[in-house]
């Protein structure tokens, strides 16, 4: 039922790209596998998957009169019949044709969903004349028709059997229509576990087993999910929902073999139908509302804080209005904490799209790689997901274009032909891990050393670089190595966007790498976004807040503290401002933030020179430094509100936040100034 | 030719009872190490195809110990002997690359299924 609301349709519109994305997402899965494995018994259940998919997308956008999707969406479903009917055996052509066209499949798909949607429902019956559909479409469709009436005239690279064929055209005509609409199963394998009574950690026990069951296919979830494992509660009885072309002997046998197992089982598994998945438990909802539930309580909060400060200022205040703050309070926080949960997501909505992009940018390059995934159901605030997927993307491609090298290099430097690259997200305390790592051949510390000495970025007595000192070099936006170093070309620029959006999040990006042997960057994140614990500092009346995580520890200031001048020429110290502090024996650069941010230091906000001074003592990476401030304000929550940074304006800062009094405050962004 | 183990834990008493364990199984123990550090150097050098490994151990812990090794090798095979109590560090463990663990007080049929399972994998 079409609701002719404009609203209607657009919610619409977007309920038809969100359930697309799914099963585009689990036809890459199928085509993957059938292309890793085309001989596997599983081929038959693939090519299904492959033809269902593709049926439910055109019903879909006939439904929705997004007909450059659908003839795309048919076109390929015709192609897959022939497979599916045992005609024609999975052969290399095939499967690159269906690949182009689910490729084509999502950008249009995409275009219909964000674009001209609505108009093309006027236009559904002008097919010919359809303005969506470029050249690029029209050719893969009629190759696509092409190949599919000419059914088997391709390389085999399974020796499938190869029946007399039948005419295409009456097959495609006599198929069948399994599935319809919004209901369309998904074919995969439960794996049911028990583990043994007397098992000791059970919970990583059965992370063992998901990791056994990992290396066999991809893991899609598991009940109850592995966030609970780790729970006292957790009797070591669960299930993992697997897509793998496996065969349930080797399943078990993987499954055995985790140890500690009592009993296994597998059964077919057939989805519930997205929709109405779960009826009572789980509900679709716009992602919208969360970003503005989360808007609120952000909001809420900030009140709840006014509030309480007001109750402290009163003289004589009445007993009932401050325990009925204290409720109020108490259950914003609860309230706060239940939204962020509800906002968190598995990484898999990100990584699963890696895998069909690493493939193809491997394909492109001439590289064999084996693409890893480590850690799919680590769960992060759907705003970070979101705005970390091209960081990670960009990361992929260096590693596969600069890091990973062809077989004949790998195979002179006697490494294996086939390049691996992991990516993998794991919780590491408070914080979320997301790397990448490649065992390709490193960076070229002393082109880098050699280049940034050039550009008279590093003094020229510098012999070496470590991983802390590369990053910021690699991390420099236009520092190209293209002469100096060819594997690093357009490393540069790459990495410089990585580092911003990361450290714009509240995040951290590390660099490890040796020579010969690969690299890894790693990406660490707050798990939530929007709400972040702070020191709020104050320098020339101005209130500024540093990020809780950054903070070592704050101490008083005081003269005695500081190294003398000459004492530091001697050691050959040669740090921001040239002035250092010594903590407990230890050398600390210290940074003035008043001067450092340019603030008039003879303003009307002008320091009592009486007045104690503080210092914070920051780190990031290894690296620390002591910000020196007028005043230490508090330690509090602070809700982070992005700053759009405009190209060469306040480089120190990473978002602001409002006080409990309504004023605003930057964030400094302490990895810029260590 | 048997295979090779490297036993990494600070106290002499339980290196001496895993290594008790696994050389009367047959296995050949080429070394050991009291501090993560030294598990990181001796792996590079002996390429045991097992290390043992504790989790709490002094300058560098077992944790950070199995994502220096794996990271210089990600075949490397690491199993861990955790105390009673330390289930989050397991988790990080094996979150690290550690294949397996077993838990103290060591019963060694235990320890033997246990290198069983990760050098068959």
């Amino acid at each position: 039922m079409m609701d002719a609301s404009a609203t209607g349709a657009a919610r619409y519109a977007a309920l038809f790209q969100s359930e697309s994305r799914e099963h585009l997402d689990e036809l890459d899965v199928a085509l993957l596998a059938l292309e890793r494995a085309p001989a596997s018994p599983d081929v038959s259940a693939h090519v299904a998957t492959l033809f269902r998919g593709m049926h439910t997308i055109k019903g879909m956008a006939a439904a929705m009169g997004y007909t450059v999707v659908e003839r795309l969406a048919h076109a390929l479903e015709s192609r897959c019949e022939p497979l599916r009917s045992g005609v024609e055996p999975i052969s290399v052509d095939a499967l690159t044709l269906l690949f182009d066209g689910t490729n084509a499949l999502r950008v249009s798909i995409d275009h219909a969903a964000l674009g001209r949607g609505d108009t093309r429902t006027d236009t559904a019956t002008d097919t010919t004349t359809d303005p969506g559909e470029d050249d690029r479409v029209t050719a893969l469709i009629a190759a696509l028709r092409v190949a599919a009436s000419e059914g088997t005239r391709t390389a085999p690279v399974a020796q499938g059997t190869r029946h007399e064929s039948a005419s295409t055209a009456t097959r495609i005509a006599a198929s069948t229509t399994p599935a319809r609409g919004l209901t369309s199963p998904v074919v995969a394998r439960a794996v049911d576990i028990r583990l043994n009574d007397d098992c000791p950690l059970k919970g990583v026990r059965a992370m063992i087993v998901v990791a056994r069951l990992g290396s066999l296919g991809q893991v899609v979830r598991s009940t109850p999910p592995q966030e609970r494992w780790q729970d006292d509660m957790f009797d070591g009885v669960f299930s993992v929902l697997l897509a793998s072309e496996a065969s349930d002997d080797a399943l078990i046998e993987a499954v055995r073999n985790a140890g500690d197992v009592a009993r296994v089982q597998i059964r077919v598994h057939v989805a519930e139908p997205a929709i109405t998945a779960a009826p009572g438990r789980t509900v679709r909802l716009d992602a919208r509302r969360l970003d503005t539930l989360l808007d609120l309580v952000g909001e809420l909060v900030i009140s709840r804080d006014r509030l309480v400060r007001a109750i402290e200022a009163m003289e004589h205040p009445d007993r009932h209005v401050t325990a009925a703050a204290r409720d109020a309070s108490r259950l914003v926080s609860v309230m706060q904490e239940e939204i962020l949960q509800a906002r968190l997501q598995p990484v898999s909505q990100v990584f699963d799209r890696f895998p069909r992009l690493v493939r193809d940018v491997a394909h492109e390059l001439g590289k064999e790689v084996n693409f890893l995934m480590e850690g799919r159901e680590i769960a992060l605030d759907r705003a970070l997901l979101d705005a970390i997927s091209d960081p990670i993307l960009h990361l992929l491609r260096n590693a596969l274009a600069h890091g990973v090298e062809d077989g004949e290099t790998r195979r002179a430097a006697g490494k294996a032909p086939v390049g691996e690259l992991i990516l993998r997200a794991a919780r590491d305390r408070g914080a979320v891990v997301i790397q990448v790592q490649d065992d390709g051949r490193g960076i070229d510390r002393l082109a880098v050393l050699r280049h940034a000495q050039h550009q008279g970025l590093v003094p020229m007595s510098e012999t070496t670089l470590t991983d802390d000192a590369l990053l910021p070099l690699v991390s420099r936006a236009g520092f190209s190595t293209a002469h100096a170093v060819t594997n690093l070309s357009g490393r540069g620029v790459g990495v410089d966007v990585v580092s911003t959006r990361v450290r714009a999040l509240g995040g951290q990006v590390e660099l490890e790498t040796l020579e010969g042997e690969g690299t890894v960057f790693t990406l660490r994140l707050p798990t939530t976004l929007a709400i972040t614990r702070a020191l709020l500092v104050e320098v020339q009346g101005e209130t500024f807040a540093l990020p809780a995580v950054n903070v070592e520890e704050a101490l008083a200031y005081h003269e005695g503290l500081e190294v003398a001048p000459q004492a530091l020429a001697a050691a050959g110290y040669r740090g921001p401002g040239g002035r250092a502090i010594t903590v407990r024996d230890e050398i600390v650069p210290l940074v003035a933030l008043d001067e450092y941010f340019g603030l008039d230091q003879s303003s009307s906000a002008r320091r009592d020179e009486d007045r104690e001074r503080h210092l914070a003592l920051v780190e990031v990476g290894g690296r620390r430094v002591a910000l020196l401030v007028d005043a230490l304000i508090a330690q509090q929550d602070i809700v982070v509100k992005p700053l759009d940074v405009v190209q060469g304006a306040a480089p120190w800062f990473s978002g602001a936040t409002v006080m409990g009094d309504g004023t605003p405050a930057l964030i400094v962004d302490v990895a810029s100034i260590v | 030719m048997s295979q090779t183990v490297l036993i990494c834990d600070d106290a002499i008493f339980m290196r001496t009872m895993v290594g008790d364990i696994l050389t009367q199984a047959g296995y050949e123990v080429v070394g050991e190490a009291e501090t993560g550090i030294q598990a990181v150097e001796k792996y590079k050098h002996l390429r045991p195809d097992l290390v043992t490994m504790d989790i709490v151990m002094p300058d560098m812990g077992g944790i950070d110990a199995v994502r220096e090794i794996t990271r210089h090798d990600p075949r490397a095979r690491i199993l861990m002997c955790s105390a009673m109590g330390q289930q989050a560090l397991v988790v990080e463990a094996i979150q690290a690359g550690a294949r397996d663990f077993v838990v103290k007080p060591f019963q060694p049929s235990r320890v033997l299924e246990a290198v069983h399972r990760v050098l068959a994998a």
